[in-house]
């Protein structure tokens, strides 16, 4: 009869006593079996961590390290601060480990906003995971946006990403806060150095929901998001730029599109769903000034004024 | 180790997160996500890491779990698991001076462990690989620990099985070519 090979590997490996190595000695000088199962665990005896230590693997990204890292800042900020996304956190903290992959970036925690802040470049998360995303990188040609748009700054691929993560619950409910709103803008002007204008975009169906000022890379990076009439929010986001000024180009990023453009040293990038509004059309009129100003001209307010 | 002191922690045990992720998914891609998203399930759970467990082990744990649940996705959706990327497998002549019959063996160890079936291959990865102990393995795999000896115990079966073969082959071969009459 075969001995147990669990017994007979940790024969081989030198972890059993003087007396069970001598029963199984017994065994082997009996058992053609049992001695060339030893022969077997004998022969895989082998140098398995230096040969893997040898294995060519690509070096640890630099998206991946960074994104990382702010995640633990963004998570150390938070448990420091507790309160912060409470109710997020309680709903999200205690999904279990086998929870639908289908439903995973919708359970993307608040924090990973804050995370956004922090300047983590947190695009791309999971979707790679998502239905209708290929799983060969050789037949997905927008799975990285730096592969595929090499000459794009990567805040884009950035404020796309995190837009990705936007869904209309996220911001239908938020109230447009005026005061806070031409504060935020005069802040931005003048603290950021961005001069920087919220475009009136309800003729083409926007309601303007808020502004936010976040950082990519340290920088300042202006997110005014808004809402269509139907279906997910449309960001437009504003970064300064000194190179020359730029028409519009439309892209996809992961499954946004967006379309950038650059003028006056700003760098823009209209973000939003492939489906619904026409983000070519209503960028074009943005960048040539075709739209009145809700915020930011002189202080301006057009939703106070109204 | 507690839960707190995993935000500090999580940066340097990137690279092996890493290297483990890319030797189970076989796709650069595949394991920047696997990571950045065991990374996000890890911070969510840190409160659940107990004094004293590997964070290391414990995100082992994290990493293949979220890749069992992708897997499972996969197959859900009809795709092949995998598609292997063999120029990340690719294993290169080591600068430290070694023999090319040594790197030719560490070559056919990383492949041998690569055809291994899948709940073997990662035991031998965690154990052989990575150096964690039985127990170790068992959590992050969250198996019985008998469970992870039997598997190793098969792989290491298999692969001495291979190696004995190839032992034997190579004899043969050079027995014959000590003869160049017959």
């Amino acid at each position: 009869m075969k001995m147990d090979s669990v017994l007979l590997m940790a024969y081989v490996d030198g972890e059993l006593s003087a007396d069970e190595c001598q029963e199984i000695e017994k065994e082997i000088a009996v058992s053609p079996d049992t001695a060339e199962l030893v022969a077997q665990l004998r022969a895989s005896q082998l140098p398995y961590a230096q040969a893997f230590a040898q294995q060519k693997l690509p070096p640890v990204p630099d998206s991946l390290t960074e994104a990382v890292a702010a995640m633990a800042r963004a998570h150390a900020q938070r448990t420091a601060t507790p309160g912060a996304n409470d109710a997020a956190v309680a709903r999200d903290a205690f999904t279990p480990l086998s929870a639908p992959v289908r439903s995973r970036l919708r359970i993307a925690p608040q924090w990973l906003a804050v995370a956004f802040v922090a300047g983590v470049v947190c695009y791309g998360i999971g979707t790679r995971f998502l239905p209708g995303f290929g799983t060969n990188p050789n037949t997905n040609p927008t799975a990285t946006l730096a592969a595929a748009n090499p000459e794009e700054p990567g805040w884009v691929a950035a404020a796309a990403g995190y837009q990705q993560l936007y869904s209309r619950e996220t911001v239908v409910q938020v109230p447009v806060n005026t005061e806070l709103t031409a504060q935020t803008v005069d802040e931005i002007q003048h603290q950021d150095g961005l001069n920087v204008r919220i475009p009136d975009l309800s003729q083409a169906g926007l309601t303007f929901k808020r502004v936010q000022r976040l950082r990519f890379k340290d920088k300042p990076l202006v997110q005014i998001v808004y809402l269509p009439q139907q279906g997910a929010p449309i960001a437009l986001c504003v970064m300064k730029d000194a190179r020359p000024d730029s028409t519009i180009a439309e892209q996809r990023v992961e499954s946004m599109n967006v379309v950038t453009w650059r003028h006056a040293d700003l760098s823009y990038a209209l973000i939003g769903k492939p489906e619904g509004t026409d983000l070519s059309a209503l960028a074009k009129r943005i960048s040539d000034n075709d739209v009145q100003t809700l915020f930011g001209d002189a202080g301006v307010s057009m939703l106070a004024a109204n | 180790m507690t839960g707190s002191d995993l935000p500090s922690q999580l940066p340097e045990l990137l690279p092996r997160l890493w290297s483990f992720a890319l030797r189970i998914s076989g796709d650069r891609h595949d394991a920047e996500d696997l990571v950045q998203r065991a990374c996000l399930r890890g911070l969510e759970r840190a409160h659940q890491l107990q004094p004293g467990t590997s964070a290391l082990s414990w995100m082992f744990s994290i990493v293949h779990s979220t890749w069992i649940d992708e897997l499972r996705a996969r197959t859900r959706r009809n795709r092949s698991s995998t598609e292997w990327d063999d120029d990340m497998l690719e294993t290169v002549a080591d600068p430290a001076a070694r023999t090319p019959e040594e790197n030719a063996i560490n070559s056919q160890i990383v492949s041998a462990v690569g055809q291994l079936p899948e709940a073997q291959r990662v035991v031998m990865l965690l154990v052989a690989v990575e150096g964690l102990s039985y127990s170790e393995a068992a959590e992050v795999l969250e198996v019985p620990i008998g469970t992870v000896m039997s598997r190793l115990s098969r792989a290491r079966q298999t692969i001495g099985t291979l190696f004995g073969v190839r032992d034997n082959q190579k004899t043969k071969v050079v027995i014959a070519s000590k003869d160049p009459v017959s």
